[in-house]
């Protein structure tokens, strides 16, 4: 049974277009002078004023690190295997600490190959990745420079991270750190 | 020679307006982009473009002035793409059709009435009267020669679209030609209601009879409409614009020109723009007069010819304070504007770094703005105090006669208040072209032959039986 929908019916005045002419030009001009007047625009000035992402909005990723300041990642090549557009390559070699068996020599990300699924990010068993940045733009002048390595994934300080985030303030410079470091010297956590 | 010029100012000022006026005209051009532009985003809750500027060393400013350098980045870019001719078009008339219709629009302005005629002792003695037009050229013929100036700009539509050897340039054009020819009847017809109250196709006399008697707005609501809505026809302008029916016809009649030739027709669309807007505050909105309606003399009791301007060399001391302290209140308000957006930014800027450089942007504009608005309003008290022109009147026979210096300013006065005129039109363009969606061409068609024309027609008929009753 198909339902009919009657085509609206125009009044008189609709018909002859004169009036609805004003009507529109008064709601333009009411747009026209709040804008000119309060300047205070609905949509955002964006390379000048960024966007506010929320912490759960997958972004850039970071590399977790332990309180000596090591990442955390294990090279266990979980992530790698997750990521279905293979941008994440990994090296592993064998870590100096007897209660860790590897590390990773090289851990690069592909920015340009990234689809920021954050299959990497669920798949890590050790809560190495994460993508909380809010680092939304990424410029860069080659393609070089879009591929992240270690070093610029682990270049993050706690203080830009909530205090909630007990994980990130157990990295060096963190609130929790002092504590966390005894802790992982004695070699009971990691 | 340089005695020659001494001895005629006059004439000397009369050889000047050709070159001036397309000049001052031509001013208006990247101020109406702008409008356009900056126009469009207000109505359409955007900023609009604001970001190209010019670096000044010296202060260490990032000028962006509103966006009025994205004329300059425009132009450049527009002057360096590569002239690229398509292989399948008539080179000859492909080349030059561009140029038509900035030649008819600059023409226009030959026609329109800048300022009063100017009276002036002349001859040896100095006990004749010389007369300077407003006009260029003082034609009996007057609005006719412009409709017929301003009707050929189509020919560079229509041309461009022909040698373009494209089908849809060729649609273009064609609808463009087509909606000309429908349009200047009722264009026509419903000037010549304004026509027939003022007994002259002059238009220094339609612009006088208004000064005389009142706006033409006032005496001929009706005909002002159409004569509007005309133009926006004439001018393709939305919601007539499907001589370029983007969504139908790729881009119309520029489909196929690029760089410098399709920035001449751009230019020449805005020109026209320009040109109508002069027009339509020259027919119906009194040209060059101050105000709607004749003013009392006090000096003199002789039946002047041109009460309004009279009025004005009389008293203008006070109109043009009035003026400059209407410009200076203007500028000190968009002044103070500006302190709310320099907060806005200094609010949401990304970084320090760009908040520093916005907000010395910002305080550069509020300072230059402001003292250039107290310095208006200063000369504006010099101006209400100092000058007494009525002094200066002299008469020769039963002519009174104002100094060179009093005529200058008065010129300078007149061409301020039309060009003010000008530009409140200018604006409506714009306001409507981004509030009216565009017509269907058969709706274009079936207003301007069913319902205009025969409006304008009714609207005639009725003028001319009232004027004759009343006369």
């Amino acid at each position: 049974m198909a339902k009919v929908i009657p085509r609206p019916q125009l009044s008189f005045w609709e018909n002859i277009y004169f009036v609805e002419i004003f009507k529109g030009l008064s709601t333009t001009w009411g747009h026209a002078q709040k804008n000119l007047i309060k300047g205070d625009f609905p949509t955002r000035n964006y390379p000048d004023e960024l966007p506010d992402l929320p912490r759960d909005y997958r972004a850039r990723h970071r590399l977790m690190k332990r309180p000596d300041g090591t990442p955390r990642c294990v090279a266990c090549f979980m992530c790698s295997t997750a990521c279905p557009a293979r941008c994440i390559n990994i090296v592993a070699e064998e870590s100096t600490r007897l209660d860790i068996e590897k590390r990773p020599a090289k851990f690069e990300i592909d920015l340009l190959l990234c689809v920021f699924c954050g299959f990497c990010v669920e798949a890590c068993p050790c809560d190495a990745i994460r993508m909380d940045t809010t680092l939304g733009v990424m410029v860069a002048d080659n393609r070089a420079e879009f591929v992240l390595t270690k070093e610029k994934l682990m270049d993050w300080a706690p203080a830009d991270y909530p205090a909630t985030d007990t994980q990130s303030q157990k990295a060096p410079g963190g609130s929790l750190h002092a504590q966390a470091l005894v802790d992982f010297n004695s070699g009971n956590k990691h | 020679m340089f005695d020659w010029i001494l001895a005629n100012p006059y004439a000397v000022a009369g050889l000047l307006l050709p070159i001036v006026i397309p000049l001052v005209v031509f001013q208006i051009l990247p101020l109406l982009v702008l409008i356009e532009r900056r126009g469009a985003a207000f109505i359409q809750d955007r900023a609009g473009p604001n970001r190209a500027y010019i670096y000044i060393p010296v202060i260490g400013v990032k000028l962006r002035a509103f966006g009025m350098i994205y004329n300059a980045t425009d132009a450049v870019k527009l002057l360096f793409k590569e002239n690229f001719i398509p292989p399948f078009v008539h080179k000859g008339w492909y080349l030059f059709a561009p140029g038509i219709p900035v030649i008819t629009g600059l023409l226009g302005l030959a026609l329109i009435p800048w300022f009063s005629p100017m009276l002036y002792a002349a001859g040896a003695a100095g006990d004749s009267v010389g007369r300077l037009s407003g006009q260029m050229i003082e034609a009996n013929s007057g609005i006719l020669m412009l409709f017929a100036i301003g009707s050929l700009g189509v020919y560079g539509v229509v041309l461009g679209s022909w040698a373009s050897n494209s089908k849809y340039s060729l649609l273009g054009g064609m609808r463009a030609s087509a909606m000309m020819i429908s349009y200047e009847v009722s264009m026509g017809l419903s000037v010549m209601g304004m026509l027939l109250l003022v007994g002259s196709l002059s238009l220094t006399d339609i612009v006088e009879w208004q000064g005389q008697h009142t706006w033409g707005i006032v005496v001929q609501p009706i005909g002002f409409l159409l004569f509007l809505v005309s133009m926006f026809a004439e001018c393709n302008r939305n919601p007539f614009d499907v001589a370029e029916g983007e969504s139908e016809l790729v881009a119309g009649f520029h489909t196929e020109f690029n760089g410098v030739k399709f920035m001449t027709f751009m230019t020449a669309e805005y020109l026209h723009v320009i040109a109508a807007s002069i027009l339509l505050a020259t027919v119906y909105l009194g040209g060059y007069q101050l105000l709607p309606m004749p003013l009392p003399l006090d000096g003199f009791n002789a039946p002047w010819v041109d009460l309004d301007s009279m009025w004005l060399k009389e008293h203008l001391g006070i109109v043009f304070a009035l003026m400059l302290a209407g410009g200076g209140a203007g500028l000190l308000g968009f002044a103070y504007l500006l302190t709310g957006r320099r907060r806005i930014y200094q609010n949401n800027a990304a970084n320090d770094v760009l908040n520093a450089e916005r907000s010395k942007e910002y305080s550069l504009y509020i300072v230059a703005f402001s003292l250039l608005g107290l310095g208006l309003l200063a000369g504006a008290g010099a101006s209400a105090l100092l000058m007494d022109t009525k002094a200066t009147a002299t008469a020769i026979g039963s002519t009174i006669i104002f100094p060179g210096w009093v005529n200058a300013l008065t010129a300078f006065v007149q061409f301020n208040i039309l060009i003010a005129k000008a530009l409140l039109f200018c604006w409506l363009f714009v306001w409507v072209r981004w509030t009216l969606p565009r017509f269907r061409y058969d709706q274009i068609m079936a207003l301007g032959w069913k319902v205009m024309l025969n409006i304008a027609l009714v609207n005639l008929l009725a003028t001319a039986v009232i004027a004759k009753l009343v006369r």
